[in-house]
């Protein structure tokens, strides 16, 4: 059972180490103009990562449960990270992407409707922010240092920052939608948005939908069809075979004004939110390694290493070294510890074993080891 | 008779299993005796089960049974004592201090076999045996080697001691020679001077009254009748505290700070992130001590400094 419990635990470290990647990858596939066939894979394999995450975190939560430790669980052991890192990001990111493909995403004139779903999902596609979550599972997961209370403490620290800024461009984001931080994507949907609507004033009428576009699409790249509700299409930049070699579903702006239908190209908006999503990825990595390559050693240096001296001299009675102190951290609350350690545990201990026997340097698990081996 | 002879070699088998283990495999033979003594002491009968697993019948009397594996580690430490001892005279001593301490005679060869017989004699009684292991673990390691040549280059307060206040001219692999001759007879003093004390965790290191000394020193003398006087009494006077005893030779302070030394290595410590050097450590805790423990302060802070300069 612990073997499976071992095994288990050692491919979610794996998985972690595929999203990370697979997160990177999505992005990246969008700037460096991926082929629609490559990028489906990765719509696929999203779906895959977030089920596998999803299922952990409810395998994790019902055995929590069955011991009466679901909030020890969800606070103490950070399973809110395992929440947020699954269940919002397979509702909102990989399942409808997925479905988006399920549903034909190459052939423009069979999306209308379903764009109209995929809109909303596009505006908190965000969340995939949440993915970066699973850096600090990552790490919680991987023993870097040798005390558990180094352990602890960088993993404190790197869940507080991780989370601080993934909520920060969570908040930001939403904040930009509501209007409050208006960006580049707002005014190029708006300036969209009004094309759409100087589109619908032909209404019905194909010839003018037809030339009211080409008018558009002169002083706007990004316009891909025109066509009136349910009817053919008056206008195309492309045929549907280009459409299906270089558009998903995500990478199409849809507007339905007055029964005109307008579709524009969203990638431009895409390959900026991909870059955004790069940076962050990035940044959150470097912090957390910074954090690791860093100030890990640092606070082994000056917390945990002279603590465990102390802790060896304490227990065993052949261990007097002294605690190494830093001029510069002389004054730190743990070097004046160490310093009367050395001045006066010590030498006390040194006057101490002169009057007792001291213990052998030998344990009973030395013997039990070459007695096993005979 | 067979089974007293499987009973024997499963103890044999054990004891040298016991002496190989990582923990006591580099310490040197009277270190692993007084370690094997220790944990047989501490840990008693719960061996029995392992014991019974190595072939090794416990008897209804667990101190016979004791007895039986005490007498094995004796054996075992003897022999290995016996390569240590003819190691140190052999190769760790080349007598080049006799010449300047002996109006420029050279050693007779007779030192040499004096010498060995005073080690297996101090080796034989439990009390010597205690003094003989810190003093012939100094002697072998590389504590004089590596002290001495530093004493000599900063010219500072033990060189001083030695060739100003004691007067001798020696050159510095001389004296590291000296002293690696007075640990071996140091632990005499002990032998001579408390050999009907009990053992105690201090014995051979405490320091020990100069009238008993004295008397000790005169008998030793003759032992060591190749060697000149003034070595022996400089080598056993080292068990005398200081400051206390008037005159008390420099080379007898080193020989103590050194043997105490010897008897505190621990070859196979490993030194933790975050841990001062095992030397520094060491003459560090042993100088706010040296009042206590009867040893020149001076001394330890001039060896403190060297430590501390050479990371040791």
């Amino acid at each position: 059972m612990k073997r499976i419990g071992v095994f288990l635990e050692s491919f979610i470290v794996v998985i972690i180490i595929v999203a990370l990647g697979h997160t990177f990858l999505e992005d990246f596939s969008v700037l460096a103009g991926w082929t629609v066939a490559a990028r489906r894979w990765i719509i696929w394999a999203g779906l895959g990562i977030d089920l596998i995450f999803t299922i952990e975190f409810f395998c994790r939560l019902y055995f929590a449960l069955m011991s009466g430790e679901a909030v020890d669980y969800f606070i103490r052991q950070r399973g809110w990270i395992d929440f947020m890192a699954s269940i919002p990001l397979l509702l909102f990111n990989s399942l409808p992407n997925t479905l988006a493909l399920l549903a034909g995403a190459g052939l423009i004139t069979g999306l209308g409707s379903f764009l109209n779903v995929l809109k909303v999902i596009k505006a908190v596609r965000i969340a995939r922010i949440l993915r970066l979550l699973r850096v600090v599972k990552l790490f919680r997961r991987i023993r870097y240092a040798r005390s558990p209370m180094a352990q602890r403490h960088i993993a404190i620290i790197t869940t507080i920052s991780v989370t601080v800024l993934v909520v920060w461009v969570l908040a930001a984001n939403l904040l930009g939608s509501m209007g409050v931080l208006p960006g580049l994507e707002t005014s190029f949907l708006a300036s969209q948005s009004e094309h759409s609507r100087y589109l619908a004033q032909a209404g019905a009428n194909a010839a003018a939908l037809a030339a009211r576009s080409r008018e558009v699409a002169a002083l706007d790249s990004t316009l891909l069809v025109a066509r009136p509700q349910g009817g053919s299409t008056s206008w195309t930049r492309y045929d549907d075979l280009y459409y299906a070699a270089h558009f998903l579903a995500g990478d199409y702006e849809y507007f339905d004004v007055n029964g005109v239908e307008s579709f524009f190209d969203g990638r431009p908006l895409s390959r900026a939110a991909a870059k955004e999503g790069i940076v962050f990825f990035v940044a959150i990595l470097l912090s957390v390694l910074a954090y690791l390559l860093l100030y890990s050693p640092r606070f082994a240096l000056g917390i945990t290493d002279p603590i465990h001296v102390m802790k060896r001299g304490m227990e065993e009675s052949g261990y007097n070294l002294e605690v190494k102190i830093p001029s510069r951290q002389a004054d730190d609350d743990v070097f004046e510890l160490a310093r009367l350690y050395n001045s006066i545990f010590l030498p006390l201990k040194d006057r101490g074993s002169t009057q007792e026997e001291q213990t052998a340097a030998l344990g009973i698990d030395d013997i039990r080891s070459f007695v096993e081996k005979e | 008779m067979r089974k007293m002879d499987a009973q024997s070699n499963a103890i044999q088998r054990f004891i040298s299993r016991m002496f190989e283990t990582p923990a006591l495999k580099a310490l040197p033979a009277l270190q692993k005796e007084e370690q094997v003594l220790q944990f047989l002491k501490q840990n008693g009968p719960q061996l029995q089960p392992l014991l019974a697993s190595m072939g090794i019948a416990a008897t209804a009397d667990w101190q016979e049974t004791v007895g039986g594996l005490v007498r094995e580690i004796r054996s075992l430490a003897d022999r290995m004592l016996e390569n240590e001892i003819q190691r140190a005279i052999d190769v760790r001593l080349q007598f080049s201090f006799y010449p300047a301490l002996s109006s420029g005679r050279q050693p007779p060869p007779k030192v040499r076999e004096e010498l060995g017989a005073l080690c297996r004699r101090i080796a034989n009684h439990p009390v010597g045996r205690r003094a003989l292991s810190g003093s012939l673990s100094a002697a072998l390691s590389d504590i004089t080697d590596k002290y001495i040549p530093q004493i000599w280059e900063r010219r500072k307060y033990i060189y001083v001691e030695v060739t100003r206040v004691q007067r001798l001219s020696l050159k510095a692999e001389e004296c590291a020679d000296l002293l690696r001759f007075t640990l071996l007879i140091r632990p005499a003093a002990y032998l001579h001077a408390m050999a009907d004390r009990q053992l105690g965790p201090e014995t051979g290191f405490a320091p020990v009254q100069e009238q008993a000394l004295q008397r000790a020193l005169h008998g030793l003398s003759a032992q060591l009748s190749a060697t000149p006087p003034e070595i022996v009494r400089m080598a056993v006077r080292g068990a005398l505290p200081f400051p206390g005893t008037r005159g008390l030779e420099a080379i007898s302070r080193l020989t103590t700070i050194s043997a105490l030394r010897g008897r505190a290595l621990a070859p196979t410590l490993v030194v933790d992130r975050g841990a001062d050097s095992p030397d520094k450590s060491w003459f560090n805790i042993t100088r706010r001590n040296a009042a206590w423990r009867g040893l020149d302060p001076r001394m330890l802070d001039e060896l403190y400094s060297i430590a501390a300069e050479n990371r040791w």
